[in-house]
C-alpha cells in the first residue's frame, strides 16, 4: 500500500512540477515566439502582398477586438495614403488549419492579393499552395463581396491539381477573410486614421 | 571496474557512438540530415535535452518508484523536449521551420530513453551528466557528418549558418550535384557506407 | 495420393553437362551484342566508349569490392561484365564518363555485393542503378536534349514524350515497321527492336532466360495498353506502340528475365510478368514518369518473395 501512495504521489509531484515549469517557459518566450513568427512567417506574406507600400506594415499594425479575439491588421501606406489592410484567416486543409494572409483596399473594396503563411499540408501535393503563384493569384482584384469556391464545387478558382481539398481550404480563408472585413470594416476605417498621421 | 568520468565522457565519442555503434536514433539521423546545419541543429537539441534528462533523472533515482520509472522518465524527458521546442521557437526560428516535426519527436527517440533507463536511472549525478554530454556531443557529430556528405553531394556545397561555407563546384566546375543523396533513400545507402567506413576503422 | 510420374535416379558419376554462371553471362552478353552493334553504328564512337566504359568500370568495382571484403576474385564469372552491359544498352549515348561510373558502382557494389554477390540481389543491379542516375541528373538521361547534337533520317523526339504529352495521335507518324528496326532515339541498345527479339528468342530456347516471364510481360504490356485505349483512343497509344518504345522490350528480355530477383514456379512467373507489363503502361500513362519499365521492374523484383510462395506442396509435409 505504501508503494502504492509513492507511485501516485511521485508521478502528481512531478507531473505537476513540469507543467509548471513548461507554463513559466510558455509565458517566458510566447512574445519572442510571436516576434519571431511575425518576421519569419507572417513577414514574408505580408511583403508580398503589401508590395511597394512606403511604410512598414509589419510595425504599422492596428489591434481591433472582434467579440472575444484580439486581430492583428498590417496596414500598408500607398501614394502616402494608409489604404490597404492585410490580415490573416484559416481554412480546414487536408493536414490541419491552413492560415492564410488576404489583402484588401479599402477604398475599392478589392482583393489586393494573398499568401499561404502556416500549413501542414503533404508535400507535393497540398504544400504547392503556399510556393506555387497560381492559386493564389487568381485571388487578386476579386471584389470582396464574391463568395469562392473551386471549379469543381462550381466556382471561379483553378484548384492546384492533386490537391482540391487544400485548394477548397484556401478559398474558404480567403471567404471568411472577406466576410470578416464587411463586419470591421467601420472599425478598421477608424482606426487606420491613427495610422495615416 | 568503475570508469572515470572522462571515460563515461569519450565512451559517447567512438566507443558507443549512437547511430554507428549502437545503432540506435535513426528516425532523425535519416530524416533530418538532409544538410550539416539541420543535422547539427537537431544534434544539440537532442544533446540538451540528454544532458537535462540525464541529470534529473539521476536526481531523483532514489525517489523515482521501479514501477513507474518509464512514465516518470517521459514526463521529465518531455518536458525538455517541450522546454526545448520553444526556445528554438523563440530563438532559432529558421531552424525549427525546417527540422518541424523531428523537434517533439526527441521524446521517443531511443537513444534519450536508454541513458535515462540505462544509465541514468543507476549512476551517480556525475557520471550521468558525463555521459549525457558525450553521448549527446557523438550524436551531435555523427549528424553533422552524414549531413555533411548528403549535402556536399547533393547540393555541391555546405553551409553552415552562412559563417562556414565550402563549395565543391569552385574545386570541381564540372562537378554535378548528385541529387539522389539528398532524397530519402540516399540517406539510408550514406548511412550504410558510413557505418560500413565506421566498423572498418573498428575500436 | 500417389503421384504416377516416374522419376530414374541413377548412381554416381555424373556428367556434368557444361553449363556454367560465366558460360550464361556469356551468352547473354552475346545475345545483346544483336542489339549493341547496331545501336553504336546508330550513334557512333560514343555510343562505343559509353559501352566500354560501362563494362570495364563494372568489372573494376567488383574486383574492388572483393579485395575490400576478401572474397575470391569473382569477375571471372562474367557477371560483371553483364551488369555493366545492361546498363549501358539504356543509357543515351552522349553520358558522361562519370555518370557511368557512378551508375556501376550502384549497380556492382550497391545492387548487387552489398546483398552478398551474385544470386543474392533483391532487385536487378542494372535497373536499380539506372533509376538513382535518373533521379538524380534527369537532364542528362532525357533522351530529347541528350540526342539533341545528331542527325538522323528520321523523327528525333523520344516517342513517349511525345504520346504523354500530346497524346495518341501525336505517335500516328511512327509507323511500327520503322520502331520495330531502331528508328526512334533511346537508349543505347534498347531501340533496335528486332535484335532485341532475336537476342531473347535466343536466349530462351537456350535456356538460360525464362521465356513465361518475357511472354507474360509483353502480354501485360499488351493488355493493359489495348485497355487504356478502348477507353480513350484519343489519349492513350494503342498496344503496338507500348510494345515497341521506350524500355519496353529490353525490359521484357533482359531487366525483368533476371535470375536472382525474378520467381522459378509457372504461375508466379507469369503474375510476376504479367504485373509488371501493367504497372508500366499505368505509369506511362496515368503516372508522372516518361518510362515506367523501370519502375515495373523494380517493383515485381519487390514483389518476387511474395509471389515464390505460391509453390508445389512439399511431399511428406503435413497441412
Amino acid at each position: 500500500m505504501n508503494d502504492m501512495v509513492k507511485m501516485v504521489v511521485v508521478l502528481t509531484v512531478l507531473s505537476s512540477v513540469a507543467g509548471g515549469v513548461l507554463a513559466a517557459v510558455n509565458k517566458g518566450t510566447a512574445s519572442q515566439i510571436e516576434a519571431q513568427q511575425l518576421k519569419f512567417v507572417k513577414g514574408p506574406a505580408i511583403n508580398a502582398i503589401l508590395d511597394g507600400a512606403s511604410n512598414d506594415p509589419i510595425k504599422d499594425r492596428i489591434q481591433i477586438a472582434d467579440g472575444a479575439v484580439e486581430r492583428s491588421f498590417f496596414v500598408g501606406k500607398f501614394d502616402g495614403k494608409a489604404n490597404t489592410i492585410a490580415f490573416e484567416e484559416f481554412g480546414k486543409g487536408f493536414g490541419g488549419d491552413i492560415g492564410v494572409m488576404v489583402g484588401v483596399n479599402i477604398d475599392s473594396d478589392k482583393l489586393v492579393g494573398a499568401a499561404v503563411t502556416v500549413h501542414t499540408e503533404t508535400p507535393g501535393l497540398g504544400a504547392k499552395a503556399k510556393d506555387d503563384p497560381s492559386l493564389v493569384s487568381q485571388f487578386k482584384g476579386l471584389p470582396v463581396t464574391d463568395s469562392l469556391t473551386v471549379t469543381k464545387d462550381g466556382g471561379q478558382i483553378n484548384a492546384i491539381s492533386g490537391a482540391t481539398i487544400t485548394s477548397r481550404a484556401v478559398c474558404v480563408a480567403v471567404t471568411k477573410a472577406m466576410n470578416t472585413y464587411q463586419k470591421m470594416k467601420p472599425q478598421i476605417q477608424e482606426e487606420i486614421q491613427k495610422v495615416g498621421k | 571496474m568503475p570508469k572515470t568520468i572522462v571515460q563515461e565522457f569519450t565512451k559517447g565519442l567512438w566507443q558507443e557512438l549512437p547511430p554507428f555503434r549502437l545503432v540506435l536514433g535513426l528516425c532523425p539521423v535519416l530524416g533530418v540530415t538532409t544538410s550539416m546545419e539541420n543535422g547539427l541543429g537537431m544534434g544539440i537539441a537532442t544533446t540538451f535535452v540528454l544532458v537535462g534528462s540525464n541529470l534529473l533523472i539521476s536526481m531523483l533515482r532514489s525517489v523515482i518508484p521501479q514501477k513507474v520509472r518509464i512514465a516518470c522518465f517521459i514526463i521529465i524527458i518531455a518536458a525538455f523536449v517541450t522546454i526545448v521546442e520553444l526556445l528554438m521557437q523563440a530563438y532559432t526560428y529558421p531552424l525549427y521551420l525546417k527540422l518541424g516535426v523531428f523537434i517533439p519527436l526527441i521524446v521517443v527517440n531511443c537513444i534519450v530513453l536508454g541513458r535515462a533507463e540505462a544509465f541514468a536511472y543507476k549512476n551517480k549525478i556525475s557520471s550521468s551528466m558525463a555521459d549525457g554530454l558525450g553521448i549527446g556531443i557523438g550524436f551531435t557529430m555523427s549528424l553533422g557528418a552524414l549531413g555533411a556528405v548528403r549535402e556536399l553531394l547533393g547540393h555541391g556545397s555546405v553551409t553552415v549558418w552562412g559563417d562556414f561555407s565550402y563549395n565543391l563546384l569552385s574545386a570541381f566546375p564540372s562537378f554535378q550535384p548528385f541529387s539522389f543523396m539528398v532524397q530519402a533513400p540516399g540517406a539510408f545507402i550514406c548511412l550504410g557506407l558510413m557505418l560500413c567506413l565506421i566498423n572498418a576503422i573498428g575500436d | 495420393m500417389h503421384s504416377t510420374l516416374k522419376l530414374t535416379v541413377s548412381h554416381a558419376p555424373f556428367w556434368h553437362n557444361g553449363s556454367s554462371i560465366s558460360s550464361k553471362s556469356r551468352n547473354i552478353l552475346l545475345a545483346s551484342l544483336l542489339a549493341v552493334v547496331p545501336g553504336c553504328f546508330q550513334y557512333g564512337m560514343a555510343a562505343v566508349g559509353v559501352v566500354a566504359m560501362s563494362i570495364a568500370s563494372a568489372i573494376l568495382w567488383e574486383l574492388l569490392i572483393n579485395f575490400i571484403s576478401r572474397r575470391p576474385i569473382s569477375v571471372g564469372d562474367g557477371n560483371a561484365a553483364l551488369i555493366g552491359m545492361i546498363f549501358a544498352m539504356m543509357l543515351p549515348a552522349t553520358t558522361p564518363w562519370w555518370a557511368v561510373v557512378t551508375g556501376t558502382f550502384f549497380a556492382v557494389v550497391i545492387g548487387k555485393e552489398i546483398f552478398g554477390g551474385i544470386g543474392a540481389n533483391p532487385f536487378n543491379p542494372a535497373v536499380l542503378a539506372m533509376t538513382i542516375v535518373m533521379l538524380s541528373w534527369a537532364d542528362l538521361f532525357d533522351f530529347n536534349s541528350a540526342l539533341l547534337n545528331y542527325q538522323f533520317d528520321f523523327n528525333a523526339v523520344f516517342p513517349l514524350v511525345l504520346s504523354k504529352a500530346f497524346g495518341a495521335h501525336a505517335v500516328e507518324p511512327f509507323a511500327l515497321t520503322d520502331l520495330l528496326f531502331g528508328k526512334q532515339i533511346g537508349g543505347i541498345g534498347s531501340t533496335y527492336g528486332i535484335g532485341l527479339i532475336l537476342g531473347g528468342v535466343y536466349l530462351m530456347f537456350r535456356g538460360y532466360i525464362r521465356w513465361e516471364i518475357s511472354v507474360s510481360f509483353l502480354a501485360g504490356i499488351f493488355a493493359a495498353a489495348l485497355g487504356f485505349n478502348i477507353l480513350n483512343p484519343e489519349l492513350y497509344a494503342g498496344p503496338g506502340f507500348h510494345l515497341l518504345t521506350g524500355y519496353t522490350l529490353i525490359g521484357a528480355f533482359f531487366l525483368a528475365t533476371e535470375d536472382s530477383s525474378s520467381p522459378v514456379n509457372f504461375i508466379p512467373m507469369l503474375i510476376y510478368g504479367v504485373l509488371g507489363g501493367a504497372l508500366t503502361v499505368m505509369i506511362r500513362n496515368i503516372g508522372t514518369h516518361i518510362d515506367g519499365v523501370l519502375y515495373a521492374v523494380l517493383i515485381i523484383n519487390l514483389v518476387n518473395p511474395l509471389l515464390d510462395k505460391i509453390r508445389p506442396k512439399a511431399i511428406g509435409k503435413g497441412v
